[in-house]
């Protein structure tokens, strides 16, 4: 493995600690946690229910910040951020993408992959050139002006893919993405992501439970109580 | 924070999905507003009739006029014989009042208590003396033919002026060579020259309007009936004796005409022995009497029109709030793709503000319905102002930042976390 350059690190984990108070009592969820993610990889978190591995997903979504140690996003430290600048950076820098995939059912297609261009400021014209192309590039450039609710769940997910691409994020943020999928639609799925990392450069990091997935990751991260119990990469597989 | 026009949009979407259930929440303030505007023009209305009563009679003009005494008064008068009366304005009180600072002049007017009769019937008409300067004095206009001239005064013409409520009484409709015509009352007979139209609604007190009455010269009345009047009692004659019974007194300056009537009363204390055979009439003082009263009930009924505005803003929150707790997923999404906390509020918030300003519109347009229906059918004039209608627009939309403020901020305060995880 060669020495990763500094700008080269995209996310940066030191000793993160998560604790939650039941009552008086603290229960550690995320007992210290060292790892880091570099530009253009795929990165699985795996770990069973339990593991702290929906508390990671929040943090690293910034949607939750930890309560000890640092969580350093493209060389930015988390912790000292505002809610509005947590907003922001959320907005710009990542990409959510959702088991259930949260899109708008009464939004079409192209305003649905549009919504994250609204909370960047970015104009109405370019918004929708942004939106056809990204549209085409998950292979729906045909259905624009559909709903979801007209779409397949595949398809649903393609969508929400789309739009997690809106404000090329530094990293797509997938939790179970392929969970409220048949099979055959779940590769399909993990083929575009594939695709995605590799011909595009996207860095993605998915949370799951799902062992079958792991051959599709190039560094995997398996948490138990909290812990990272195993952590490898599957180097050369694309170099 | 979102572009502007782009949170507008997002915010109107959002009440477009769920039209029926929009206006039901916009009910209360429609109907909130509806009543308020609705009030406002019928008290509105009512103030304004009745200003115009008052004005008609002259807001630079003092009322001095005869009332008969109680019977059970100090018993002073000549009541006691049975058969003379005498009570009421003199000659002394004219020359008095004529002479007092700001005067400007006084117009007489006399009841003749002359009966005027249409074949047998005797018609609820008066024949009144009036003064020169009386159809400008009264507010009143000729319709046909023309006013007393000086000439009637100075030759005591048997002349009169009809108002156009006698034309009616006595007239067939229609008939056209009125003015020229003849009018007999008791043993005399007098020319009409023209007819006179009052649309003030001017009353005078004891006398009512120029338009029931058929005016004569003063002269002429002198000279033909006197100051006497005589009326059968069974088989008594009572004489009634009143040398004038109104002065319609015009002043120069209406900001001291409070002090002028106030000499004048006092005057007319000291000269008539105590007796109330008078009393002073200031349509000013009427007036502004008036404008408190109309006033209160204006703020009384609007106070109880908005308490609805008041109810009809509870509705749209807990409807808000309930709509926050439905949206929370929808929540949870918006900030995990970068809504601010702002963003969410201010979505919630522009969605009430919507709803309750698009509910004070319909809200106008309803009270504007209501007060059209109410001339229409209760005969009651509504004057809805420019003022109003804007207040309510602006009054209604603040009810919806007020009720709209705390759904909004409890939206905004929706943990993502949590609302992403609950299915």
């Amino acid at each position: 493995m060669a020495p990763a350059e500094e700008s080269d690190v995209i996310v940066r984990l030191v000793d993160l600690r998560k604790t939650y108070m039941a009552g008086s009592l603290p229960v550690p969820v995320l007992k210290g946690l060292n790892f880091t993610v570099r530009r253009g990889s795929f990165v699985g978190i795996v770990g069973t229910s339990g593991s702290g591995k929906s508390t990671l997903l929040n943090i690293l979504g910034m949607l939750d910040v930890p309560t000890s140690g640092q969580y350093l996003l493209e060389n930015i430290a988390v912790e000292t951020l505002s809610d509005t600048e947590l907003a922001i950076i959320r907005n710009r820098k990542i990409g959510f993408i959702f088991q259930s995939f949260n899109l708008f059912p009464h939004l079409t297609i192209e305003q649905n992959i549009e919504v994250p261009m609204l909370y960047g400021r970015v104009p109405a014209r370019i918004r929708r050139a942004r939106a056809l192309e990204l549209a085409q590039k998950v292979r729906l450039g045909h259905r624009l002006g559909h709903r979801p609710t007209q779409l397949s769940g595949g398809e649903c997910q393609r969508v929400a893919i789309a739009r997690a691409l809106s404000n090329n994020p530094a990293f797509l943020l997938a939790d179970e993405p392929t969970g409220n999928l048949d099979e055959k639609t779940g590769i399909e799925i993990m083929d575009l992501f594939h695709k995605l990392n590799q011909e595009q450069g996207v860095t993605i990091i998915m949370v799951t439970h799902n062992p079958a997935l792991e051959s599709h990751y190039d560094q995997v991260i398996r948490l138990r109580d909290g812990l990272i119990m195993e952590k490898f990469s599957a180097e050369g597989l694309h170099q | 924070m979102m572009l502007p026009r782009d949170l507008l949009q997002l915010s109107l979407h959002n009440l477009l999905l769920h039209k029926v259930r929009s206006i039901l929440t916009s009910l209360g303030v429609i109907f909130g507003v509806g009543s308020v505007i609705a009030m406002l023009a019928i008290s509105e209305g009512a103030k304004r009739k009745a200003l115009s009563q008052i004005e008609a009679m002259g807001i630079d003009k003092i009322l001095v006029y005869a009332k008969k005494p109680s019977v059970e008064g100090t018993g002073e008068n000549a009541e006691e014989t049975g058969t003379t009366e005498r009570y009421g304005l003199t000659s002394r009180d004219l020359v008095h009042i004529r002479q007092m600072d700001n005067v400007e002049r006084v117009t007489l007017m006399h009841d003749t208590r002359q009966k005027v009769r249409k074949g047998i019937d005797r018609m609820d008409l008066k024949l009144v003396a009036v003064g020169y300067r009386f159809l400008l004095d009264s507010n009143s206009r000729i319709e046909q033919g023309r006013w007393l001239s000086p000439a009637d005064y100075k030759q005591q013409s048997m002349v009169c002026v009809i108002g156009q409520n006698v034309k009616r009484k006595l007239f067939n409709l229609g008939q056209t060579d009125i003015v020229g015509s003849v009018l007999r009352i008791g043993q005399q007979v007098f020319t009409i020259v023209g007819i006179l139209h009052n649309d003030n609604g001017t009353q005078y007190p004891e006398l009512g309007s120029p338009n029931d009455m058929i005016l004569i010269p003063t002269t002429t009345s002198d000279a033909v009936f006197g100051s006497y009047s005589f009326t059968m009692f069974g088989r008594q004659t009572r004489v009634t004796l009143v040398d004038y019974d109104l002065f319609i007194v015009t002043t120069h300056e209406i900001m001291h005409i409070d002090d002028t009537s106030k000499r004048i009363s006092a005057y007319l204390q000291k000269t008539h022995d105590k007796v109330r055979d008078w009393d002073v009439l200031v349509p000013l003082d009427l007036l502004k009497q008036r404008e408190a009263t109309q006033n209160i009930f204006t703020i009384v009924m609007s106070s109880i029109a908005s308490i609805s505005l008041i109810v009809g803003g509870i509705g749209i929150m807990n409807i808000m709030l309930a709509s926050v707790y439905e949206r929370r997923k929808e929540i949870g999404t918006r900030r995990a793709l970068g809504a601010q906390k702002s963003d969410i509020l201010v979505q919630f918030l522009i969605e009430t503000v919507t709803l309750t300003s698009l509910g004070g519109m319909l809200g106008v347009v309803m009270g504007i319905g209501i007060s059209q229906l109410i001339t229409l059918y209760a005969d009651m004039p509504t004057v809805y102002s420019i003022w109003s209608i804007v207040a309510s627009l602006l009054i209604s939309s603040l009810v919806g930042v007020i009720f709209g403020t705390y759904p909004a901020w409890k939206a905004a305060q929706q943990n993502p976390i949590t609302v992403l995880r609950a299915e």
